[in-house]
């Protein structure tokens, strides 16, 4: 039963297609467990269909469908290849670098993103601490597998926890099994040793 | 608002994707073309994409229309709704071509689902034509945020420095709105 999700207007850039690619992904683990935002993401894209049936047109150069016509009969490109088979969708067809431990009980794994924001997996034992983002700017974590609780409650898989500005307290894993999670931010930088990886990672 | 009644009584474009799907209908495909393909260049232009890539954009647009509308599920998406899906996530392909994000992106044409069901086929054309009315009547606060979210390729904090209100405000005038919307939509959503 999924307890924590995005908020509106974190749904509403998804739909919309400007939230950050690293965030996106977060989001969309969290879409790929949560019916009721999947609903809410359905409204969402209805609402940029009517935002843009509404549009007044502008058109294309004079010959752009006879153009058209002539390629539609190339085959569609394949798409892209499955790269982690043991992770679930929509996170599979990510390019992910290696595994750096970022602290005692905490390994960290970046993913490849573009756009204004950077994310990864996190993996951390239980009774460790998840590392706490800087608050530069929005910050999405969604649970892929155990659990871990803060202030805000306790978050399992799928649930995801997008934290306002007085929200200092670290996420403790709970539980006897490791917890990994897939994170994004659009914060400057992670502190501590996560931090430390990240700047020597790159992005 | 007369495009509404338009749209209710103009061409039934849900019926062109599938009369594409089941018969490679170019004719059906032209009609889409017509309708469609200058309101995605228009929505490419508005989100800060430059002319040339907005015309190849909306034609790249129409292409996977023509390729994917055997997936095209009338009882998951209106026409409108699912061709917005498509050039929303084309757009994102263009942002960065080295992988192909929009696959990464849940795509509802390509999910599996059961057959659709004859009511449902006309609940999603009429959940767009119902969102489209809601708009409408929205109080002009809600109308700015959605259509900064939709049309600016602008995060919530520059949406929020650009019209100087919080982010918290930005984030409850979505909320706002979106409520509206789905009141909208009642058993539909």
């Amino acid at each position: 039963m999924i307890a924590h999700h995005p908020s509106e207007a974190t749904l509403a850039a998804y739909a919309a297609g400007t939230l950050p690619e690293a965030l996106a992904l977060v989001a969309a683990t969290h879409l790929s467990h949560c019916a009721t935002c999947r609903k809410t993401l359905s409204t969402l894209e209805a609402t940029g269909g009517a935002l843009l049936e509404d549009l007044p047109p502008v058109p294309l150069s004079i010959d752009a469908l006879d153009r058209l016509l002539g390629r539609m009969d190339q085959p569609a490109p394949p798409p892209p290849p499955i790269l982690n088979p043991e992770l679930p969708a929509p996170l599979n067809r990510v390019a992910l670098g290696r595994w750096w431990p970022v602290g005692p009980g905490v390994r960290y794994r970046p993913m490849q993103s573009s756009g204004a924001a950077w994310g990864g997996l996190v993996l951390a034992q239980p009774g460790r601490s998840l590392p706490r983002h800087g608050h530069a700017g929005r910050e999405l974590t969604c649970v892929l597998s155990c659990a871990f609780a803060d202030q805000d409650g306790t978050f399992a898989a799928g649930d995801l926890s997008e934290p306002g500005d007085n929200h200092d307290q670290p996420p403790a894993v709970i539980g006897v099994q490791p917890c990994l999670c897939v994170i994004a931010s659009e914060g400057m930088r992670l502190r501590g040793l996560l931090g430390f990886a990240q700047r020597i990672i790159g992005r | 608002m007369t495009q509404t009644t338009q749209s209710a009584g103009g061409p039934d474009y849900a019926a062109l994707i599938q009369s594409i799907a089941q018969r490679r209908d170019r004719e059906a495909f032209a009609a889409l073309f017509g309708h469609f393909a200058p309101r995605v260049k228009a929505w490419m232009l508005r989100g800060g994409v430059n002319p040339t890539a907005a015309e190849e954009l909306a034609q790249e647009t129409m292409l996977s229309v023509w390729r994917k509308a055997d997936l095209f599920d009338p009882a998951r998406a209106g026409a409108s709704t699912w061709i917005f899906t498509i050039a929303r996530n084309l757009r994102i392909d263009a942002m960065r071509r080295e992988r192909h994000p929009s696959d990464l992106m849940p795509d509802p044409s390509e999910e599996p689902d059961p057959p659709a069901q004859a009511d449902r086929v006309i609940a999603m054309s009429q959940q767009e034509i119902r969102i489209r009315s809601a708009l409408s009547l929205l109080p002009p606060e809600q109308a700015e945020v959605i259509h900064k979210a939709f049309f600016e390729d602008k995060v919530h904090a520059e949406i929020e420095k650009e019209l100087g209100i919080p982010l918290g405000t930005v984030k409850s005038r979505l909320r706002l709105a979106m409520t509206r919307l789905r009141a909208a939509l009642g058993d539909l959503a």
